[in-house]
């Protein structure tokens, strides 16, 4: 089984954001891997320890992107490649996934894994968007995957109304929940075999591909606000049942809930 | 005059407040409107549709629909968006809503934003705005587009009471099933429970509660209240809490009229899922724990201790 996973490399979410005159103060923001794409690493990296695999990794963005490929290298990625193309500046959903979708022309993969959103847009579109470009099957937020045989696996997606078992002929595209495992801390041998390890880097040209293939963005950011941040309360310490009480009658009379 | 298409959300046979809430702001934004809806036996809930104020019903109704299957699904949407010349698709926040309305977009070479809290039209030109970056910033979109594809975030809009509708249903032509991705069954979620979509209250429960004696006490209070009853992440990756019960930036987000935090810290995934309720108050041991900093009344103190005192003085209220 040939396994393409895509990972994004996004704004660490745990640090402040600042925004000015409508943009996002990149001074002292800290980038990291997609959690959700690093679920979907380390589901290929399981796929191939447990079923046998050969696993590959794309990525679209500069330089800086690098490091971030050689730690799912430790993680025991085989094959990296990373796109590189002055013309894919803005994020659009759908240019990206007209992007991969030469990524997977090129490769003839069985399987696509990617994290069902990003961090930085939590949009959740570009794998849907790439399997309905590739005319591949494809289930979202899926939390298990069992191989079946060379043609098949069965995915466990959490649905509305409950956990949708699915079965599914490759190739296919999954996006997969945080639940579906913890990704692994790769090991020192794993980093320093990590850092000679090739990785092939392509613009469009040598993707075989133009930017006016892929298309114009169909949306795009007008502005960054600051989000409306909630307001500290009153915070009551002290006995128990006196402040219970106290919160409980301003939850009547002045939340006016109950 | 734009012409948007809601897409009806239906669970168990039930017709969910959503879509009135999204048919409302339809007609604010003066447009013209229609819902689809797709499922089995729902014929019966036309003149509700229509009443929840949509003036055509495409409906997809059949036996194989019964089982919810994205392919086929999309395939319903788009025929009729196309048959209503859509400006604008918008689904519910649902899990539904965000693996169809991508497919939607690219099937229709439309633009697509998921979690949209407000949209404006302004001509032709179509405007959004969206949380991101787990809640931290809001993003304004303008949309390159005729077409927008939209999942419109829990809470964002309000449905107007006295809507009216008409009822006029089109039947829609039944796609074929998706042989490439076969659905072989939903293992249900703990029937009874109170869906968190819907709770007027929602509290949910987190590392303080310990054990399944915590999370048993807490549930005994959302009982009492008829409440929802969700989840942090730690209790999920502990076994003790259900997958579906999570409230946060990967898992439901909610926007209830009271949401109660239990012995929840207030991890920013966290808050990114529940911090436009109306109302919160949180139970934290620790004076420090960042759920403190949004929640409208904190209570410091172990919830094994709060939570019985809670119970008797809610009664006490409510009678």
């Amino acid at each position: 089984m040939k396994i393409l996973t895509t990972v994004k490399k996004v704004v660490d979410v745990e640090l402040n954001i600042h925004i000015e005159n409508g943009a996002i103060i990149e001074d002292g923001l800290q980038y990291v891997i997609n959690a959700w794409d690093e679920n979907a690493v380390e589901a290929a990296v399981q796929l191939k320890e447990n079923n046998g695999a050969e696993t590959t990794l794309v990525s679209i963005g500069g330089d800086d992107n690098i490091d971030m490929i050689r730690k799912c290298y430790a993680m025991g990625i085989e094959n990296g490649i990373l796109i590189d193309d002055p013309s894919l500046t803005a994020p659009d959903s759908a240019v990206f996934a007209k992007v991969l979708q030469k990524v997977y022309e090129k490769g003839d993969y069985d399987l696509i894994l990617t994290g069902k959103q990003a961090q930085d847009t939590d949009s959740g579109q570009t794998g849907i968007m790439l399997a309905e470009y590739l005319d591949v099957p494809c289930v979202s937020n899926v939390i298990a995957i069992e191989v079946i045989d060379e043609t098949k696996i069965s995915v466990s997606r959490l649905g509305d109304t409950g956990t949708e078992i699915v079965e599914l002929t490759l190739p296919a595209v999954v996006t997969v929940s945080d639940s579906i495992n913890e990704p692994r801390l790769p090991a020192m041998r794993g980093i320093m075999m990590a850092k000679k390890k090739k990785i092939q880097t392509m613009d469009l040209a040598e993707l075989g591909t133009t930017p006016d293939e892929v298309g114009a963005a169909k949306s795009e950011i007008a502005e960054f606000m600051k989000s409306e941040t909630r307001q500290a309360g009153q915070k009551f310490e002290g006995d128990a049942a006196e402040i219970t009480a106290q919160v409980v009658a301003l939850l009547a009379s002045e939340a006016k809930v109950f | 005059m734009a012409n948007i298409l809601v897409i009806a959300d239906i669970k168990d046979g039930v017709l969910k407040g959503s879509t009135a809430e999204l048919l409302s702001k339809a007609k604010q934004l003066g447009a013209k409107t229609a819902v689809v809806a797709i499922g089995s036996n729902i014929e019966s809930l036309t003149s509700e549709l229509a009443a929840a104020g949509s003036d055509t019903q495409y409906m997809a109704d059949d036996p194989s629909l019964a089982l919810f299957s994205a392919g086929p699904y999309a395939a319903c949407v788009v025929e009729a968006a196309k048959a209503f010349d859509a400006n604008m698709i918008w689904f519910g926040f649902s899990e539904t809503g965000k693996t169809v309305a991508p497919r939607v977009a690219a099937q229709l070479d439309a633009a697509c934003a998921t979690e949209i809290t407000d949209v404006t039209l302004d001509g032709e030109q179509i405007q959004v705005v969206r949380p991101a970056i787990a809640g931290k910033v809001i993003q304004r979109i303008k949309v390159n587009t005729q077409i927008l594809v939209a999942v419109v975030r829990a809470g964002a809009f309000e449905a107007t009471a006295g809507l009216t509708g008409t009822e006029n249903a089109v039947k829609l032509a039944i796609p074929a099933a998706d042989l490439r991705a076969v659905i072989k069954e939903i293992l249900s979620d703990a029937s009874g429970d109170i869906d968190l979509a819907d709770a007027d209250i929602v509290i949910s429960v987190g590392r303080g509660a310990k054990d399944q004696a915590g999370i048993d006490l807490v549930k005994g209070l959302a009982n009492d209240l008829g409440a929802g009853f969700g989840s942090s992440r730690a209790m999920v990756d502990s076994g003790l809490m259900a997958h579906n019960k999570q409230v946060g930036q990967t898992g439901k987000i909610v926007a209830p009229s009271l949401y109660m935090a239990m012995g929840i810290s207030g991890a920013i995934q966290h808050l990114a899922g529940m911090t436009g309720s109306k109302t919160i108050l949180a139970v934290n041991k620790d004076p420090e724990a960042p759920i403190f900093n949004v929640a409208d009344y904190g209570i410091v103190g172990d919830l094994f201790e709060v939570v019985p005192i809670l119970q008797e003085e809610i009664k006490k209220i409510r009678g």
